[in-house]
């Protein structure tokens, strides 16, 4: 086990910029295009609403798409629970933060 | 090297039937995913489990972990016993949960098993560009106005020399930028896992997150907080003095105002092109009757108003 420092890295942030195609976005997740498909149909990832070969994706649905694997892998969701985690978790964020300070 | 007690990070006792190891490790998992449970500690605790079940769900590694003994304490300092695993046949495979980043306890007993043929990426002939990888980094609301350097340390999988899959300590300082909302993610190019047979490294994802703050909320660029004020400021209106995460302002507040307004201070929310407002939310203090001077006080206003709240009650 080593440790290494590394310098600050310059960040970018992940906007709604639309930079990915299917096949970018299936290559960067390492995830099947049917089951990309499929997040799209229960509305997990939007695309930009063009027919399937003009497809592009914002940089947001790479992190969308990443975490709908870990819920599949880890908990054993398919696309239709995962769209309804992601809801509830959005509903939970919600309601919580109307709970904080103010 | 420090001890562990699978069986206690799971909350069973040791003698537990094998289809109850499954049942509890699934519904710790939904409790603790770290995409799910936003408490800082729940990913740590999520790996815990992971590697409790990894060891756990299997029969023959969990006759092997048992037959080192129950003589040993959470914590205490371990050294694998010669030959510990003598007469248990593994039948490998990949532990799931969330990939690497097990601890050294597990790697010292199981991780050549990660070292198997079937581990993925693991040999050359092979090309794929490297896997991006995801983390999690906390900051403060004020980090966001001025931008803020976090240290943050990964466990990442890397092929030493020899070509096995090892466990590496990586701490990355990162630049979070000025104007960071609540929930937005940070790429770093290049700094996911590398990639094999001259293909690029994968990014690096980092999901920015406040830490809950003691004044302020945050509603995307918007920024909410509670402006406490006599009743005789919200009637009369008054200026007050706001201290803001830009520094502290006068702030205008209107005759008549009635608890729970919102007054708007243009542009003082999270910095950007077109930055945030911040919100004061106005909350309206009652002086306790604590005096004679203050008895008084409501007495002579209980005698000189009209004033029923209840009117539209009809009692």
């Amino acid at each position: 086990m080593t440790a290494s420092v590394i310098q600050p890295f310059d960040t970018e942030i992940v906007d709604a910029q639309a930079i990915y195609t299917l096949e970018e976005l299936c290559a960067v997740c390492l995830v099947e295009a049917a089951w990309v498909v499929d997040l799209i149909e229960f509305g997990v990832i939007d695309t930009n609403g063009r027919p399937r070969p003009e497809w592009q994706f914002a940089g947001l649905s790479v992190v969308r798409v990443a975490k709908a694997k870990r819920l599949e892998r880890d908990l054993s969701l398919n696309p239709p629970g995962i769209a309804l985690v992601l809801d509830l978790l959005e509903r939970i964020d919600m309601l919580q933060a109307q709970l904080g300070p103010v | 090297m420090e001890y562990k007690d699978y069986y206690k990070v799971l909350g069973l006792e040791r003698d537990v039937a094998q289809d109850e190891i499954k049942r509890t490790y699934r519904k710790l998992a939904r409790k603790f995913h770290p995409d799910v449970n936003k408490e800082p500690a729940a990913e740590a605790r999520f790996k815990e489990i992971g590697e409790a079940y990894a060891v756990l769900k299997e029969v023959e590694k969990r006759a092997a972990y048992d037959h080192l003994g129950q003589g040993w304490q959470p914590g205490q300092d371990f050294q694998a016993p010669e030959n510990w695993d003598a007469g248990f046949e593994f039948s490998g495979g990949e532990p799931n949960g969330s990939g690497g980043g097990f601890s050294d306890f597990f790697e010292t007993l199981f991780g050549r098993l990660h070292q198997g043929g079937s581990t993925p990426r693991g040999q050359t002939a092979f090309r794929a560009r490297g896997e991006d990888h995801h983390a999690k980094v906390l900051i403060d609301i004020s980090d966001s106005f001025k931008g803020a350097e976090r240290s943050i340390s990964l466990r990442v999988p890397d092929i030493d020399e020899t070509g096995h899959i090892r466990l590496r300590d990586r701490t990355l300082k990162v630049q979070v930028p000025k104007g960071i909302m609540d929930g937005q993610h940070v790429r770093l190019k290049g700094q996911g896992a590398p990639g094999l047979g001259g293909m690029p490294a994968g990014d690096l994802y980092l999901e920015v997150q406040f830490k809950p703050d003691k004044f302020y909320r945050a509603d995307g660029r918007n920024l909410y907080m509670k402006l406490p004020v006599t009743p005789w400021e919200a009637a009369l209106g008054a200026s007050v003095q706001l201290s803001t995460p830009q520094g502290p302002i006068m702030l205008k507040i209107p005759a008549g105002s009635a608890q729970g307004r919102e007054l708007r201070i243009k542009g003082r929310g999270i910095p950007a092109a077109e930055p945030g407002n911040l919100y004061a939310v106005l909350n309206i203090v009652l002086p306790l009757a604590n005096t004679d001077k203050a008895k008084k006080a409501y007495e002579d206003m209980a005698r000189g108003l009209a004033f029923d709240p209840r009117a539209e009650l009809g009692a």
